[in-house]
């Protein structure tokens, strides 16, 4: 079975799944079977059809699991935000619209995407403005600074600057790593490399330390220099690196962290969230924890459980969501992961984790068999960002990390979220292409693959 | 109508679908896994790799063992990505010469170029049969020779292999 074949057959459980999903919910709300989840299923089903034959046509040779696995976290979210509230379903699906749009911009714009090496610092320079956006235009959410308005329009740069950042790093290592592979001493069984190629490592520590004071994000702040280090690892099959740098990060966040006390309140509310008298925050990871608790095995099922009360929830509620009845905050963005254990319960959550895990290993597996290094560097960076978001927000609301109001990639509510999601979706499936394409010293190989 | 027993079937159906759907994809992936993994003796291909006589696809220079030092005579080292010669475990080329430092020198490329750097060691590298100082480029069939270990620098041209 072809590559292509393969996708289209993996989009049919993703479309029966929506389906399922939306049926489901319909059921609870006016207990009764109605054939429009079928219109639902089949619209999303179309959509990915749609961007199924322009991969056909323009990446045939591209992994055929990415894709799909993206689509089914994108059901799921649908599905969940319709739960949550018919309006801002609505809003998702079209955001998913112009989502596939730039999708198919970005991998025609960028059909050799080896040009990204010759602007690495114009891309570094966007980044860096995109990041420290919001701390210019001084708009503040919840003690932190992520998101920018643009007169309606109102966008987290965040999301699109780990892409940038991503394209720089990959393209800088690739040109720079022999000087920072090659061995120096060894201290006590770790590799020191040599004082003066410490300083990249050094920079990008400074600018995730300088990300903590002025975004106050400790998350963000983890997932930035966590691609990094792992692009380093990558680049250098140097351990050492990745101890050494965690162990400053950590180091770093903790002295920051008693200094600012944004960062240090989310830290207490971590370490103890049912503290008597503790931060007035606590009672986000409090209901988070208390829904997932709700959701059992397998859950409540889709659309039974509790998620508003009658009458306002809290008067002074500051969440932008609609109703502020709602018993968990921001059900639809931070918090969707809450939903979705309460609603299908442990293993629906495991489910949900293990789709991430699996679009890592395809990605990682992209990066292995990807032609040059830019191509590897690109597609192991773009992996460790997109798996590290999950794993911090994922983290944030099970209480295994402090809590950081990053998006669930592909699931959330959330358009700057999305389009950049595809962006990088798009990104890999390019390096993805390249690497799979049938070279003909590797022939035999692929022909045994297709079989 | 009663929708109960329906919604109960969707709840355990979506989970059932979902977990299928999942175990589909990482056999799939599984199955690939053990299809390639001929190729290359280190997965990324991306690091030197000393097999003898190896060489990996993204060479086009390599180092070759001459004499000495407890190498084969003949073994090529790719010199993609750079590496270092020396005595310790640490070093990419270990070679057991009593003459040699732990890292004693190093062969990296700049560019189109490749060069040869003396890492500060005791004894000295040898570039045809002159003492290096610091960093030479290399020119092809250079020789390198580090105690009593002799090795040589082959540029592999356009359309050699």
């Amino acid at each position: 079975m072809s590559a292509r074949n393969r996708e289209l057959l993996a989009l049919v459980p993703v479309a029966v799944l929506v389906t399922a999903g939306f049926a489901a919910v319909f059921i609870t709300r006016s207990n009764e079977v109605t054939d429009l989840s079928l219109t639902y299923g089949g619209y999303f089903l179309a959509l990915c059809v749609a961007a199924h034959i322009f991969l056909r046509i323009r990446l045939p040779h591209a992994d055929p699991y990415l894709f799909p696995l993206c689509a089914l976290l994108a059901a799921i979210g649908l599905v969940v935000i319709y739960r949550i509230d018919d309006g801002l379903a609505f809003d998702q699906a079209s955001v998913f619209v112009l989502g596939l749009v730039l999708f198919c911009v970005t991998i025609v714009a960028l059909r050799d995407y080896h040009v990204l090496e010759r602007y690495r610092y114009l891309i570094a320079t966007a980044g860096i403005l995109l990041l420290i956006g919001p701390f210019i235009t001084r708009n503040e959410t919840n003690g932190a600074y992520l998101s920018v308005d643009l007169g309606p329009i109102s966008f987290q740069p965040a999301e699109l600057a780990k892409i940038c950042i991503v394209i720089f790093l990959a393209s800088y290592l690739a040109e720079k790593r022999e000087m920072l592979s090659v061995a120096a001493r060894r201290v006590v069984g770790l590799t020191i490399p040599p004082l003066k190629h410490f300083g990249p490592l050094l920079v990008v520590w400074g600018a995730a330390m300088l990300m903590l004071v002025f975004i106050r994000d400790l998350g963000s702040s983890l997932m930035f220099f966590g691609a990094f280090l792992a692009l380093l690892y990558v680049a250098t099959r140097r351990f050492s690196y990745v101890l050494v740098g965690l162990a400053m990060f950590a180091l770093g966040a903790y002295v920051l962290g008693t200094q600012i006390p944004h960062v240090h309140e989310r830290f207490d509310i971590w370490l103890d969230p049912f503290a008597p008298n503790g931060p007035a925050g606590a009672g986000q990871i409090q209901q988070s924890l208390f829904a997932q608790a709700d959701g059992g095995l397998f859950g409540q099922g889709l659309g039974e459980s509790l998620l508003k009360l009658p009458g306002p929830f809290a008067p002074d509620c500051q969440q932008p969501f609609p109703e502020c009845g709602s018993i968990l905050p921001a059900p639809h963005t931070d918090f969707i992961f809450a939903v979705i254990t309460m609603e299908l319960g442990l293993f629906g959550a495991c489910g949900v984790i293990l789709i991430y895990a699996l679009i890592a290993a395809r990605g990682f597996k992209t990066a292995v068999m990807a032609p040059d290094g830019f191509s590897k560097l690109l597609a192991a960076g773009l992996t460790a960002i997109f798996a590290l978001q999950a794993f911090v927000i994922i983290g944030g609301v099970t209480k295994v990390i402090p809590l950081t109001g990053v998006t669930l990639p592909f699931v959330s509510f959330g358009g700057s979220s999305v389009v950049a999601n595809m962006i990088l979706l798009a990104l890999l499936l390019l390096v993805s292409d390249r690497a799979r394409r049938p070279r003909p010293d590797r022939a035999s190989e692929l022909g045994e693959l297709g079989r | 109508m009663d929708t109960e027993p329906i919604a109960v079937a969707l709840k355990f159906g979506f989970l059932a679908v979902l977990y299928l759907f999942l175990f589909w994809v990482s056999r799939s992936a599984l199955r690939e896994l053990r299809r390639t993994s001929a190729p290359a003796p280190e997965a990324t291909g991306f690091h030197a790799t000393a097999g003898p006589g190896g060489r990996s696809a993204a060479t086009d220079a390599s180092l070759v063992a001459v004499h000495g030092g407890g190498l084969s005579p003949g073994d090529r080292y790719d010199l993609f990505g750079g590496l270092s010669i020396g005595r310790s475990t640490e070093a990419d080329v270990r070679i057991e010469d009593r003459f040699a430092s732990s890292i004693h020198a190093r062969l990296y490329s700049r560019g189109a170029s490749y060069f040869v750097e003396d890492m500060g060691s005791t004894n000295g590298t040898f570039l045809n049969g002159t003492a290096l100082e610091g960093e030479a480029e290399l020119a092809d069939l250079d020789q390198i020779k580090i105690g009593d270990t002799e090795m040589r620098f082959e540029l592999e041209l356009p359309g050699d292999g």
